[in-house]
C-alpha cells in the first residue's frame, strides 16, 4: 500500500508541474466560466431587444369599418407599441413621416390585406411581434363584425399557461419541480456529462501514455524488478486519477465561485448531483483506466498508443451519445439497457440519476457491475500488463497476447 | 552458498535461451558472470529477479525462494539504461530510494551521499534527459546500490563508461564487497573481471561452461602457457612439429601448449638455437580460457 503511495505520488507530482496541465487547468476555468455565463448573456440581449419600442404609423386605405381602434385597443395595456393614425395623409407622405421620425414602419390596411413598409425590413423578430399584435386586433375586429359582446370577447381571449410537473415512479408523487428548475437541471447535467466525457478520455489516455512512456524510456525493467506490476498499475491509475480529481475540483470550484458573482447559470448546483458526477467520475475513470494501462503496456512507443486504445475510445463516445439521448427519454429501453453496461454505464447512469430518479435497485446494480468489472478488467490488464511490459519492438496480435496470457 | 540457481529453463518459442543453467555463488562473493554476445546472460539474470517468469528451474537465496525476499534486497542495474528522463537527479534517486523501502529522511541522506561519491554533486537539480549517458548511467549506477542491498545484480556495469569512471566504479563495488555484500555481474571484458572477481561462472548458449573459483580453474586447466625468449632467433620452434606461437611479442613468443608437447624438449631446442633469456611456464588468462571454451563449444 505504501508503496503504491509512493508510486502514485511520483505519477501526481511529475504531472501536476508540467505546463500543459497548469495551462489546462486555467484555459479549462475560464471556458467553463465563459459557458455559465453565456445563457444569461444571451437572455439578456433578448431582453434588451423587448424593450425596443416600436412606433407604427397606420394608414387604413378602405372606407369600412375602422380597424386602428382595435389596434390601438390590444396594444393601449402594452408596453413597448405605439399607434399612430395617419388619417387623411397619402401613402407617400407617411412614409416620409416615418423616415423623418424614425418610425419602426407604416402599415397599409386594405380590408383584409396588411403590408407593413420598414426601413429595416430585415428584423424578423420585431416583424413577428407586430404582426402578433395585428392577429390580435384583427380576432377583435372579426369578433365585434361578428356581434360578439365584451364579455364574449373576454372568454374568447381567456390564456392559460403550462404548468410542468415530474412523476417519480417510486412514490407516484408530484416532486416540487418547476419546469425552470428542469430546464437548469438538463443544462446542469449535460455540463457534467460533457466534463466526464472529457475526463474518461482525457485521464485514460493520460494512464495509456504514461505507461507507454515508461517503456520507451526502459525504467520499466528496473521498476518491474523493485515493485509488483500491479502495484505500478494502480500507483499510476491513482495518480493520474488524483490529477483529474485536483484539475475538476479547480474547474467546478472557479465555476462555483465565480458563476453566482456574474449571476450565471448554475448558481443553484446542488451537492447531491456533485457527489454524483464525482462517483461516477471515479468508478468510470478505474473502469477504464485499468483498461487503458493494458493498452499502453502492447506498444514500445508513445506515438502508437492512439492505435491500441482507439477501441475503447469508441465506448466513451457510444456511451457519450447514449447518455445524450437519456435526455429525451430518461428511462426508454436504450438507457435502462445501457445503465447496466460497464463501458457505456457511468455516463448513462449519471444523466439518469441527475434526471429521471430510476429506482434506487437500478442505481445499486449498476454501481455494483462497474466495480466488478473494474476488479475483473484490473485483473486481466494486470496479465497483459505483465507480459506487455517487457515486450518491445512489434506490437503483438491478439493471438499472440491470449498465448502469452495462458503461460 | 547464499544464491543458488538449479536447472533453469527458458524458453522463447523455438530459441532456447537458457538451457538447464545451475550455480551458486557464495555470500559476500564478487561474482563475474561471462558469456559471449547471445549466451543468455541477460535472460538469466531477468529470470532470476522474476522479472520473467523460468518454463522450470528454481533460484533460491539462503534456501529461501525469491518471492519471499523483503523488497529491497536486491539491486538491479539492466543492460538496457533507463529512468525517467524529466524527473530531476536527486528526487529520482530519492524515490527509487524509498520504493525500495528507504525512508523519506534516509534516502535523501544516502543520495547525497552518493551523488558525492560519484561527482554527480553539481547535476543534483538537472533534469536526467539533460545528462550526458555516462552520467545517466551513473546516476542509474547510484539508484541500484542507494538502498545498500545484500545482493548487487549488475548486467554489464563498465559498458559505455570512460576510463575514469570505470576505475571509480571499480573502487566502489570492490568497497561494498568489503562490506559484505554479494556482487554479480556480467561482463564480456575478461580483464576487468579477472582484474576483481574471485569467483566466476563462464555460459554459452545458454549451458553452463564452467564455474568456481577463478584461481581453482586456472591451476585446472594448467600451467599450459608457456613463454620463451631467445636472442636473435625467433624461428627456432619451426623443429617442433605442432609448435606455433599463439602471441608474437618484441620481449617473448608465447605457446599454447598440449599433451604432445613437452616444455623440457623445447627448452633444449631453444638453447640449441641461441641465448635462452626468458623461459617461462604460466596459466592461463581469463581471456585465452574463454576464448579456448567458448571457441571450442561453436
Amino acid at each position: 500500500m505504501k508503496t503504491i503511495f509512493i508510486l502514485a505520488r511520483r505519477d501526481f507530482m511529475s504531472r501536476v508541474k508540467r505546463p500543459s496541465y497548469i495551462i489546462t487547468t486555467i484555459i479549462g476555468s475560464l471556458i467553463l466560466i465563459g459557458l455559465t455565463l453565456i445563457p444569461p448573456m444571451l437572455d439578456n440581449l433578448a431582453h434588451e431587444e423587448n424593450l425596443t419600442n416600436i412606433e407604427l404609423l397606420v394608414l387604413e386605405q378602405s372606407n369600412g369599418a375602422s380597424f386602428v381602434p382595435f389596434l390601438e385597443q390590444t396594444t393601449g395595456q402594452k408596453e413597448g407599441i405605439n399607434i399612430r393614425s395617419a388619417r387623411g395623409k397619402s401613402e407617400v407622405e407617411a412614409y416620409a413621416l416615418v423616415l423623418d421620425e424614425g418610425l419602426t414602419g407604416l402599415l397599409l390596411i386594405d380590408d383584409s390585406s396588411f403590408v407593413l413598409l420598414s426601413p429595416n425590413s430585415l428584423d424578423a423578430g420585431l416583424h413577428n411581434r407586430i404582426e402578433a399584435h395585428v392577429n390580435e386586433a384583427f380576432v377583435r375586429f372579426n369578433a365585434a363584425k361578428l356581434g360578439l359582446s365584451h364579455g364574449d370577447m373576454q372568454v374568447l381571449f381567456q390564456r392559460i399557461s403550462l404548468d410542468v410537473r415530474e412523476i417519480s415512479p417510486e412514490n407516484g408523487h408530484a416532486l416540487e419541480k418547476s419546469s425552470g428548475a428542469h430546464e437548469q437541471a438538463l443544462l446542469l447535467t449535460y455540463f457534467l456529462l460533457f466534463m466526464l466525457y472529457m475526463a474518461l478520455i482525457l485521464y485514460g489516455n493520460m494512464v495509456a501514455s504514461g505507461v507507454a512512456e515508461e517503456k520507451s524510456s526502459r525504467i520499466m525493467e528496473v521498476m518491474v524488478s523493485t515493485v509488483k506490476p500491479t502495484q505500478l498499475m494502480f500507483g499510476k491509475i491513482i495518480g493520474v486519477g488524483a490529477l483529474g480529481l485536483v484539475q475538476f475540483a479547480i474547474w467546478v470550484g472557479s465555476t462555483l465561485v465565480l458563476n453566482p458573482l456574474a449571476k450565471g447559470n448554475f448558481s443553484s448546483i446542488s451537492l447531491e448531483v456533485l457527489l454524483w458526477f464525482g462517483l461516477y467520475f471515479i468508478l468510470g475513470y478505474f473502469f477504464y483506466a485499468s483498461i487503458f494501462a493494458a493498452g499502453g503496456a502492447l506498444v514500445s512507443r508513445v506515438e502508437e498508443v492512439n492505435q491500441v486504445i482507439t477501441i475503447f475510445m469508441m465506448f466513451i463516445v457510444v456511451g457519450f451519445f447514449v447518455a445524450f439521448s437519456t435526455f429525451d427519454n430518461p428511462n426508454g429501453k436504450l438507457s435502462m439497457i445501457a445503465s447496466f453496461i460497464p463501458f457505456t454505464a457511468p455516463m448513462v447512469m449519471f444523466s439518469r440519476v441527475v434526471l429521471a430518479n430510476p429506482s434506487i435497485f437500478q442505481v445499486i446494480a449498476s454501481i455494483v457491475i462497474l466495480i466488478l468489472s473494474f476488479l475483473g478488467g484490473t485483473w486481466i490488464s494486470a496479465k497483459v500488463y505483465h507480459v506487455g511490459i517487457l515486450l518491445y519492438g512489434k506490437r503483438p496480435n491478439l493471438a499472440e497476447i491470449v498465448r502469452l496470457l495462458r503461460d | 552458498m547464499s544464491l543458488v540457481v538449479t536447472g533453469l529453463i527458458k524458453r522463447f518459442r523455438d530459441i532456447t535461451a537458457v538451457d538447464d543453467l545451475s550455480f551458486s555463488v557464495e555470500e559476500g562473493s564478487l561474482f563475474g558472470f561471462l558469456g559471449p554476445n547471445g549466451a543468455g546472460k541477460t535472460t538469466t539474470m531477468r529470470v532470476i529477479l522474476g522479472i520473467i517468469k523460468a518454463d522450470k528451474g528454481k533460484t533460491m537465496w539462503k534456501g529461501l525462494p525469491f518471492d519471499q525476499m523483503e523488497p529491497g534486497f536486491f539491486g538491479y542495474l539492466p543492460e538496457e539504461r533507463g529512468l525517467y528522463p524529466k524527473m530531476r537527479v536527486l528526487e529520482h534517486l530519492e524515490f527509487l530510494g524509498r520504493i525500495n523501502g528507504l525512508s523519506r529522511i534516509q534516502a535523501s541522506k544516502k543520495t547525497l551521499t552518493w551523488i558525492e561519491r560519484f561527482d554527480l554533486g553539481d547535476l543534483r537539480n538537472k533534469k536526467v534527459e539533460e545528462l550526458s549517458k555516462g552520467n545517466q548511467q551513473k546516476v542509474q549506477m547510484i539508484g541500484t546500490l542507494l538502498h545498500e542491498p545484500e545482493l548487487l545484480i549488475l548486467d554489464e556495469p563498465f559498458g559505455g563508461l570512460d576510463p575514469v569512471n570505470v576505475a571509480l566504479l571499480k573502487e566502489v563495488l570492490i568497497e561494498i564487497h568489503q562490506r559484505g555484500k554479494t556482487i554479480i555481474f556480467s561482463s564480456h571484458r575478461m580483464d576487468q573481471v579477472e582484474e576483481i572477481c574471485k569467483d566466476i561462472a563462464l555460459i554459452s548458449h545458454g549451458r553452463l561452461l564452467l564455474s568456481g573459483n577463478l584461481k581453482e580453474i586456472k591451476r585446472s586447466m594448467g600451467r599450459s602457457i608457456m613463454r620463451i625468449s631467445v636472442e636473435g632467433n625467433k624461428e627456432f620452434w619451426t623443429e617442433i612439429p605442432g609448435l606455433q606461437p599463439i602471441i608474437d611479442r618484441a620481449d617473448y613468443l608465447e605457446f599454447q601448449l598440449n599433451e604432445l608437447i613437452n616444455p623440457n624438449d623445447v627448452l633444449q631446442v631453444a638453447m640449441a638455437a641461441g641465448q635462452v633469456i626468458h623461459f617461462e611456464l604460466v596459466e592461463p588468462s581469463l581471456n585465452q580460457i574463454f576464448v579456448e571454451k567458448v571457441g571450442a563449444k561453436a
